[in-house]
């Protein structure tokens, strides 16, 4: 009897734990965060969630990029979207021509708040928006820079990893036949990413036509006339020579790094958090390597991801959405994100305020990905990549590098075959989504 | 006793008739039905529907294209390379399956002490999720850390699945028949406890070793059992290995493991092109209908139960 008085009790008391919060509105937002960079997700919301009484916003990871993005695609159809999305830079098209999106902009200004849209860093700006209004509100933007493990590099007598990819290839070389370390790089898991589609940014080659896809859907390939073949065959060399190794399925490029068994390695800005945790080697990070030739080097382009807001909620979710994005935009906020994962600060005045508060003093190597981002004035080759079906395409050419690496093909006719499979994915998605050609845009 | 019991009784009908109507049989099978409709039925009909279509993922933007994903799929270079490696490895893979099971079957029904403990061992990969045995091999033979990928450098083989097609292929087909071996085995144990004793001991009077015996006599008895288990691994082979494919090599390096199911998989879910997915999904299916047709009616009526 007694035990049924408490359990009724205990039912009572949990009502009225309930019973303020249903007056908060509850907005769900779909992520692609794991490990360290999901932890500090969930404290973001939970900073925004305490920091007002109106709104929730209910963070939920969905596995990878590929998995969120099919989440959505389900509910979307299902008519249960979630209020906010997490989607990946490569699905940028996409997302904008779906149909079934709300680009932030508008919502915001619509809300009422004030975000300055004109002060975020050039290159994610550029990335984000269309037609000069932001589609998507930047999040964690990302770009590759260059990690290394500096006991390595002064055991081989140098000071630092060279600028160059030619004095870098001789730096290698020289780490591995003196045996200091097993490898001297690592392949990256996305490095078509970093050692392709950012190594023409940075070396000024055009990677498509059309501006590389933001003057249109009529976009082509061209990268299998450029240095992208030399750069293939370079990866192909440095693997016969076991100067470079891949991690494989299973294992992550970062372990071998992290572990001291390869001496470099090309990631995103974004391991900072992990690398910090998991490495016991004297590390640091610099500029991606450039060609010899190439003077000055140009900016190089962003990933990771961006949060979308959905079609088909009420007006007061949306109240609460455009809460979390005008929070999310806040100088103090991304300065905060800066720090605790490694991701670029999203706007000039979050810049601004890291190095004012000396944040870079203590933390050298967080500001080589913005420092690197906003080198030189950006180009047609370098504002970034606006490609239709990018993953698909993507994968199609990461399967002919492969080729290479297997021996099957030369650079040259698997890049031909890269560019044409790329190309026919690309007609698909123009077919497809004929009639919304984007215009000339330059933000 | 009730007029409508006796009626029954008169026809001479058993107790498990369910009475005149249609209604409860129908009701009885209803849970069966609707499970087939709503995870077979509406999906196969879906997926014939989105195989003529060309669609962006939302679904905002849909095109009627009749068959052209059917003609890009067939004359696409890669969709070849995915029908050669997948009937490669599942052939590949049958052949080891079944013949590492008659094997280790033939040897545990030759011992007589700790017989069921050998058994148990035997079996106990059948309780491990794919894509942990998957992982589980992929480790072991990762070229930089794996302890058998150490053996095999230390006899000077270049081995590393990451880089090279064959090694990849070899590396998938390994553990997906490993995974496999007990489900045959299983099978092929209960079928040597069917062959009469008499005929064994009769061979055995005559002169017959154990092999003799077990070639001549319980092999041929064991025909429709090794029928049955060339259609079940073939099916194995086709859809189940999926999660081994992706704990393991993700179909590649350059698309040397991508097999028909995965290729599904990555054309749908991660390259969002629904029409070329769908396409694919209908050839498999109509594959695996033709599998089980032909299974039925040539073999089917071989087979004789009353072992």
């Amino acid at each position: 009897m007694g035990r049924k008085v408490a359990f009724i009790a205990a039912l009572f008391g949990a009502l009225a734990l309930v019973g303020p919060a249903q007056a908060r509105v509850e907005v769900q937002w779909w992520h692609a965060m794991s490990g360290v960079l999901g932890d500090r997700l969930n404290e973001l919301v939970e900073k925004f969630n305490t920091s007002q009484d109106k709104y929730t916003v209910v963070a939920i990871a969905k596995g990878n990029y590929d998995e969120v993005t099919n989440g959505v695609i389900a509910a979307y159809r299902a008519k249960r979207p979630p209020e906010m999305v997490q989607i990946a830079e490569r699905g940028y098209m996409t997302m904008l021509l779906s149909g079934a999106i709300v680009p932030v902009q508008d919502l915001v200004e619509q809300k009422g708040y004030k975000i300055d849209f004109s002060d975020f860093i050039k290159p994610v700006a550029s990335f984000w928006s269309y037609k000069g209004r932001m589609s998507a509100m930047p999040f964690n933007s990302s770009t590759p820079i260059f990690w290394y493990n500096k006991d390595h590099f002064q055991k081989a007598g140098f000071d630092n990893p060279a600028d160059t990819w030619q004095e870098l290839e001789k730096q290698l070389y020289a780490i591995k036949s003196k045996g200091i370390s097993e490898c001297g790089t690592v392949l990256p898991g996305d490095f078509y990413w970093s050692l392709l589609e950012n190594y023409s940014a940075i070396n000024n080659q055009p990677y498509g036509t059309l501006a590389n896809g933001f003057d249109g859907l009529g976009t082509e390939f061209v990268y299998n006339k450029t240095k992208v073949v030399s750069q293939v065959a370079r990866l192909k060399k440095w693997l016969d020579d076991g100067v470079m190794q891949i991690a494989g399925q299973g294992f992550s490029p970062e372990q071998l790094f992290t572990s001291g068994r390869c001496s470099t390695f090309v990631n995103s800005t974004a391991s900072h958090g992990n690398i910090e945790r998991n490495a016991t080697i004297n590390w640091s990070a610099t500029f991606l390597p450039h060609e010899s030739d190439i003077d000055p080097p140009l900016n190089s382009t962003i990933g990771g991801g961006a949060i979308w807001v959905m079609k088909g909620h009420t007006p007061e979710r949306y109240d609460a959405v455009a809460a979390f994005l005008d929070f999310v935009a806040q100088p103090e906020t991304q300065m905060w994100w800066h720090g605790a994962t490694g991701y670029v600060p999203a706007t000039n005045r979050a810049y601004a305020l890291a190095r004012e508060r000396g944040y870079y003093k203590d933390h050298p190597t967080r500001e080589i990905a913005v420092l690197q981002l906003s080198r030189g004035t950006p180009n047609e080759n370098s504002r970034g990549f606006r490609f239709g079906n990018f993953v698909q395409t993507m994968l199609a050419q990461r399967q002919e590098v492969e080729a290479v690496f297997a021996g099957q093909k030369q650079p040259q006719q698997a890049m031909d075959d890269a560019v044409k499979r790329g190309n026919e994915i690309l007609r698909q998605f123009e077919k497809l989504n004929a009639g919304k050609t984007p215009e000339t845009e330059r933000p | 006793m009730s007029a409508k019991t006796r009626r029954r009784e008169e026809a001479g009908l058993k107790r498990a008739n369910f009475g005149d109507g249609p209604g409860l049989p129908t009701l009885l099978l209803l849970p069966q039905l609707l499970i087939l409709l709503f995870f077979f039925f509406i999906p196969s009909l879906r997926a014939l529907m989105q195989s003529v279509l060309l669609s962006d993922p939302f679904g905002t933007n849909v095109q009627f294209v009749w068959f052209d994903n059917f003609k890009t799929l067939l004359a696409s270079s890669d969709y070849r390379q995915s029908i050669a490696v997948t009937f490669w490895f599942t052939a590949a893979q049958n052949v080891l399956t079944l013949g590492s099971a008659l094997v280790l079957a033939f040897a545990t029904d030759r011992i007589v002490r700790g017989r069921s403990a050998y058994r148990t061992i035997i079996l106990l990969p059948y309780a491990i999720a794919p894509a942990i045995a998957g992982i589980l091999w992929a480790f072991l033979f990762n070229p930089a850390v794996g302890p058998l990928a150490q053996v095999l450098h230390s006899f000077g083989i270049a081995w590393d699945p990451n880089l090279n097609p064959t090694d990849a292929l070899l590396l998938v087909t390994l553990a997906a028949s490993w995974k496999h071996i007990c489900y045959d085995y299983i099978f092929l144990v209960v079928g040597l406890l069917a062959v009469p004793v008499s005929l064994m001991e009769a061979a055995a009077v005559d002169g017959a070793g154990p092999i003799r015996r077990f070639v001549s006599i319980a092999l041929p008895m064991l025909g429709p059992t090794i029928f049955f288990l060339t259609v079940m691994n073939f099916i194995y082979g086709f859809f189940e290995t999926f999660a081994i494919i992706d704990a393991v090599t993700k179909g590649g390096p350059a698309g040397a493991t991508n097999i028909l199911v995965y290729k599904v998989f990555v054309d749908g879910f991660v390259n969002l092109d629904l029409g070329s997915s769908a396409a694919q999904s209908v050839l498999l299916m109509s594959f695996a209908l033709i599998c089980t047709l032909l299974q039925f009616r040539y073999f089917d009526r071989k087979v004789n139960y009353g072992v």
